[in-house]
């Protein structure tokens, strides 16, 4: 540590510590800003938010959400998302781990295939390319009529995930499994029994990544949807507000409608704070 | 005896992945690779035509210029995005007032939608009656209102967003690195008294090294790939000034709203699709070279 403290240190300290908080609070609140604005114009009235200029709202008008709930057809959006963020979660988890079992735990004759097949997926993309064949394989499934598509195509994109549960499985001594085979476990008791309930912490943690990968999920929900807007999600059918008749006059609806669609992901977020960041900081995605 | 049946065992318990990723990951794209040989509008006959989508791609000033588009989105993006996530995360590595608040308020974007962020930002960022302008014409800034998402800016305001999406995931994936550096070797800097800016310099930097370039190539990629943001928020307009490489191999494929409607190539878009994967890799490729030298030297 040094001693050495000359008021030319200290005033260079105050000039240098005084740049970095309002470097701090200038990028705190340019990330911030946009949500504020969305959360306050979601109160206002449609010619203050369109010709205001106002920071707070002179009148609270809490009925935006009530209207974007039930004329603009936001309980429908939100429970499609619902369901099929739901869905994804579990289904996501399953998969991911059953393979992430059988890889890390038994030997088998293509597995290093199996890995780079899982690990190329992740890295080849040509974009929405893909979403034709994907979209055709569905209507002769004639699942494309349902939400189910889109709920299987996203569980398919599971490599994430699955990368990530490898870690935690690593984690788990095998002693633990030759005990339970002793005790008269097989391999699937082993799995439901012993595994899953060890792997719990880490099942939260990616079922939070899950769910908000699915929940935020725009281009997939778009196509499927095109011919059946019942069938739309949040961030469909919040962007379509953007198209309807009148688009400008419905500023406020769209705001509501974008708060009804991230203020529960906001919650989560803020309850579950450090496991978002703990599983953003150890995964590779960007 | 347990042995016997664990082979059938494994290969049950990668079955639904391995199926999975079979049906929906690797044969849409060899339905593409088909395809790219063949004029195909969707609906009709379909007719093999060699490589002319691909000459023909070659002549298309438009796609090119989705993919000059991108590059400048992506280095504008990046550019800003990298300094500003390290140097957040090098302040927020170590311990002070506030660290866990600050860190949550920037990463708070990050968990937002991207289309439902970019319909928020069209609002702000509307030139007719968008926020922003109503407050720089309030307050005298402007005498006249900005076209934010007009030829001059919109590639500028769509940088902007794909910014603050960002910060927070760099931000998060630096800090994960740093925690890698001894914090000894910052004290015995101090004892020599080196200052804050040699720290970055001389430690920092070089201990992130391999980090880092795992971080950018990532970054990289991400920048090149992204259109979501952008296809809601401009559509690529105003005349194709933001159009990027996979917005515009999306527009091949399907309608981007109702008021837009698509003619459908299947085979130029597959042409065009493989074409874009190929130069993302080719300039992941090439940074990862570039940047493995400059770690050696």
């Amino acid at each position: 540590m040094s001693s050495m403290k000359s008021s030319g240190f200290q005033s260079g300290r105050f000039i240098g510590q005084s740049i970095k908080w309002i470097f701090l609070i200038a990028v705190a609140f340019f990330t911030i800003f946009p949500i504020i604005m969305a959360m306050l114009g979601s109160v206002k009235t449609n010619a203050e938010l369109t010709t205001g200029a106002t920071i707070l709202p002179t009148v609270w008008q809490f009925a935006n959400y009530a209207t974007a709930w039930e004329k603009a057809n936001f309980s429908q959006f939100t429970w499609n998302s619902l369901f099929i963020s739901l869905v994804v979660t579990v289904g996501t988890l399953l998969v991911a781990t059953m393979s992430a079992y059988a890889v890390d735990r038994t030997k088998f004759p293509g597995k290093q295939v199996y890995v780079a097949l899982q690990a190329s997926t992740m890295f080849i993309s040509i974009g929405a390319v893909v979403l034709m064949p994907q979209f055709n394989l569905m209507v002769k499934l004639g699942l494309n009529k349902s939400l189910w598509g889109v709920i299987i195509i996203l569980i398919s994109s599971h490599a994430v995930i699955y990368f990530m549960l490898i870690g935690f499985f690593k984690a788990i001594p095998k002693d633990l499994d030759e005990a339970a085979y002793i005790d008269g476990c097989n391999f699937f008791t082993v799995y439901w029994r012993i595994i899953l309930p060890l792997l719990r912490p880490a099942l939260g943690v990616t079922a939070l990544f899950t769910f908000r990968g699915a929940w935020n999920e725009y281009i997939l929900p778009l196509v499927f949807t095109m011919t059946n807007p019942k069938l739309q999600t949040l961030t469909v059918g919040l962007a379509n507000l953007r198209y309807g008749i009148g688009a400008a006059a419905e500023a406020h609806l769209m705001m509501a409608g974008a708060c009804l669609s991230f203020l529960p992901i906001l919650v989560v977020y803020v309850l579950a704070n450090k496991s978002f960041i703990q599983v953003t900081a150890g995964s590779v995605k960007g | 005896m347990r042995r016997r049946s664990s082979l059938f065992n494994s290969y049950l318990f990668i079955f639904p992945s391995l199926f999975l990723t079979l049906a929906l990951g690797i044969y849409p794209l060899i339905w593409a690779f088909r395809y790219m040989f063949y004029d195909y509008q969707g609906y009709g006959k379909e007719r093999f035509i060699g490589i002319d989508n691909f000459t023909r791609l070659l002549r298309d000033t438009e796609y090119w210029h989705s993919v000059y588009n991108t590059l400048i989105y992506a280095s504008g993006k990046l550019i800003i995005v990298l300094p500003l996530s390290l140097i957040l995360a090098v302040i927020l590595n170590r311990g002070i007032r506030g660290k866990v608040f600050l860190r949550a308020v920037y990463f708070m974007p990050t968990i937002i939608s991207t289309s439902v962020m970019a319909i928020v930002f069209f609002t702000i960022f509307n030139s007719y009656n968008g926020l922003l302008n109503q407050f720089l014409l309030k307050y005298g800034i402007t005498s006249k209102a900005i076209d934010w998402l007009g030829p001059d800016y919109a590639m500028l305001t769509v940088i902007i967003m794909a910014v603050w999406g960002a910060i927070g995931n760099y931000m998060l994936l630096f800090i994960a690195g740093l925690q890698g550096i001894p914090d000894d070797l910052y004290e015995s800097a101090s004892i020599d008294g080196a200052n804050v800016v040699q720290k970055f310099w001389y430690i920092t930097i070089p201990l992130l090294g391999p980090v880092l370039q795992m971080i950018v190539m990532l970054a990289i990629i991400n920048a090149l790939k992204g259109y979501e943001s952008i296809m809601v928020m401009t559509e690529g307009g105003p005349f194709g000034k933001t159009d990027v490489m996979y917005l515009y191999v999306y527009k091949l494929f399907f309608p981007v709203s109702a008021a837009s409607p698509t003619v459908q190539q299947i085979g130029y878009g597959s042409a065009a699709g493989f074409v874009t994967a190929l130069i993302v890799g080719a300039i992941t490729i090439l940074y990862f070279a570039m940047s493995k030298r400059l770690n050696q030297d």
